[in-house]
């Protein structure tokens, strides 16, 4: 009786060894947009970022508004809307556009700086003021305003469940023209991710 | 007679050994300084938990740039897949427990988290990064077992709403969601004018323990909280909130864990050595006696070791790494006042509506000319 019993509490580790448990995650995948994916959502990573900034920059170059404009086109930047459910660095995506855009449009374009306007401004006064020099260069209102706004919007659908998680993020880029609120372009990119966790993590 | 005294003084020398002097433990009064060496001299696996720890007190005590610096240290770690993480798979492993593994928490602590830098990023002005943190925040809670329980916090719907609402969206999906589960709490309407935020917290959180023979489940003492309502007044003005959110209802909601399946195996395994060393310890024993039987009396013995060792050292327990200082009860109140200089009280009270005068606040504030003056408030 005792022996049946010993090999019965064998038998069980040895089936118990071989549960139909199947621990092991899914590495995360990268997947067209249009392609079906098992569950749903990752992040925004250093990666995309350049893709889609080279692509966008790319795209703005070739616009007959900037490719065939008289003198150069002046842009101010905008930070960009983030829908997404990922907290992101803002200005990053337009920084490395504009940074990508100086160097393609080979001085075809002027940035103007927005996001620094208070110390510009402070500057200005101490110029004006005299209390530094250069004051006496500054005739009237020298500020340039913009012919486009550059900005965009990240948008993103997330899902998560016991089979994984995914994440499809929208990256839409416009230029705008301040003057009669045309929409003088506009791109997008997207990405879908998904992945899955370890079973420790699940 | 030789051997008892050497055995006499093997006792008398090992008993005589002076024990070795510790030298008592010194820690910095400064308990986000003192959480800074604790993270830092902290296992790589524990660092995160060390860290979601010292957040919470950095917040307390109003250092933001501190616990902003934490939770953006933690939070791409716990946010990243660990489909392949060496650690994560060695958990499944007989002999490694499961805190082995990366602390991440489980999905209520992550959410906290992000609910916490949520609350930062609109400190400084970052609405869609702050909704964007929400979001993820409510995220963690979707993988519920029951439907019924995926991404019921009242809070962090409304807030998305409520963020959405100031930005010029529109946030009603969210507000409507949020009211679909409020089920003791009557949510306000968003006042996209309104330019004092206060996030509020009550009481102690819940705590994971563990359940089962081997201590192979795992599950969480209740959290606790003297105070289940709270009255802001600033300005004039006069609010009163009740808990939004309770922790231990989201940590206790989430349902079973795969890694339990896991656990559960190594459990039966567990027991299953033991069973096995019980049975054939003793029977082995006595066929050791005759010589007919010593070889299968020795097999037997043997084998009551080989699954005694096998049982004893089978890891079995949950893990009960635990965010210890979440609060119990979340809650929020959203209020309008003068721009400039403005005093708030945040009075608590307790079950029997008595007023808990300890824990009454009074803070000297600068209300800001542009943009959401936002305030977090504990009650301990």
């Amino acid at each position: 009786m005792k022996l049946t019993q010993i090999v019965q509490a064998a038998a069980m580790i040895v089936f118990v060894g071989c549960s139909n448990i199947n621990p092991d995650g899914v590495d995360v995948t990268e997947l067209r947009p249009d392609e079906r994916g098992f569950v749903a959502g990752l992040g925004i990573e250093s990666q995309d970022l350049v893709a889609i900034a080279e692509k966008m920059a790319r795209s703005l170059v070739g616009i007959p508004e900037i490719a065939n404009a008289q003198g150069q086109p002046k842009i101010v930047l905008e930070p960009v809307l983030n829908e997404t459910r990922f907290p992101i660095n803002k200005s990053l995506f337009l920084d490395r556009i504009r940074v990508t855009l100086s160097k393609n449009a080979q001085g075809k374009l002027v940035f103007l700086s927005r996001e620094r306007i208070d110390a510009l401004e402070k500057e200005r006064e101490l110029k004006l003021s005299g209390k530094v020099t250069g004051g006496e260069n500054i005739k009237a209102n020298e500020f340039q305003g913009a012919d486009f706004i550059l900005t965009g919007k990240l948008s993103g659908i997330s899902s998560r469940g016991t089979k994984g998680q995914s994440e499809y993020i929208l990256y839409n880029f416009q230029l705008l023209d301040p003057r009669t609120s045309k929409i003088v372009w506009e791109d997008f990119a997207e990405i879908k991710k998904q992945g899955k966790d370890d079973a420790a993590y699940r | 007679m030789c051997h008892s005294r050497v055995a006499l003084a093997f006792l008398i020398v090992t008993g005589c050994a002076a024990p070795p002097i510790q030298k008592a433990p010194t820690a910095n009064p400064d308990l986000v300084i003192e959480g800074r060496r604790l993270i830092a001299n902290a296992r790589a696996e524990d660092k995160n938990l060390w860290r979601y720890r010292v957040v919470m007190e950095a917040l307390k005590r109003g250092q933001f740039v501190e616990a902003r610096t934490l939770l953006d240290e933690t939070l791409p770690d716990i946010s990243m897949l660990r489909a392949l993480d060496p650690k994560a798979r060695s958990t499944h492993r007989l002999f490694t427990p499961e805190s082995a593994k990366t602390f991440v928490g489980e999905p209520f602590e992550r959410a906290m988290a992000y609910y916490h830098r949520g609350i930062l990023y609109w400190m400084d002005g970052e609405l869609d990064n702050a909704r964007a943190c929400f979001r993820t925040a409510q995220l963690f809670d979707a993988d519920a077992q029951k439907e019924a329980f995926a991404c019921d916090y009242l809070l962090l719907d409304y807030l998305d709403g409520y963020v959405s609402a100031k930005l010029g969206a529109d946030g009603s999906d969210s507000l409507k969601r949020a009211r679909a589960n409020a089920k003791q709490i009557t949510l306000p309407d968003f006042d996209v004018s309104a330019n004092v935020i206060v996030f509020l917290q009550m009481g102690f959180g819940p705590v994971k323990t563990t359940v089962g023979r081997n201590g192979e489940r795992l599950a969480y003492q209740e959290g606790h909280s003297t105070a289940v309502a709270a009255e802001v007044r600033i300005d004039g003005v006069k609010t009163r909130t009740a808990p939004w959110d309770n922790l231990t209802y989201q940590a206790v909601t989430r349902g079973g864990r795969l890694m339990e399946l896991i656990l559960r195996d190594k459990s039966r395994i567990k027991t299953t050595g033991d069973i096995i060393g019980d049975l054939t310890f003793e029977p082995g024993l006595i066929l050791t006696l005759p010589e007919s039987t010593q070889n299968i009396g020795f097999a037997l013995v043997g084998t009551a070791f080989l699954a005694k060792a096998v049982a004893g050292s089978t890891e079995t327990r949950a893990d009960t790494r635990t965010w210890n200082n979440l609060p119990q009860f979340l809650a929020f109140t959203a209020m309008r006042a003068q721009p400039g200089p403005q005093h708030i009280e945040i009075e608590f009270f307790d079950a029997a509506n008595k007023s808990l005068p300890a824990m009454k606040r009074t803070l000297a504030i600068e209300v800001k000319s542009r943009g959401d003056t936002v305030l977090f408030v504990a009650d301990k």
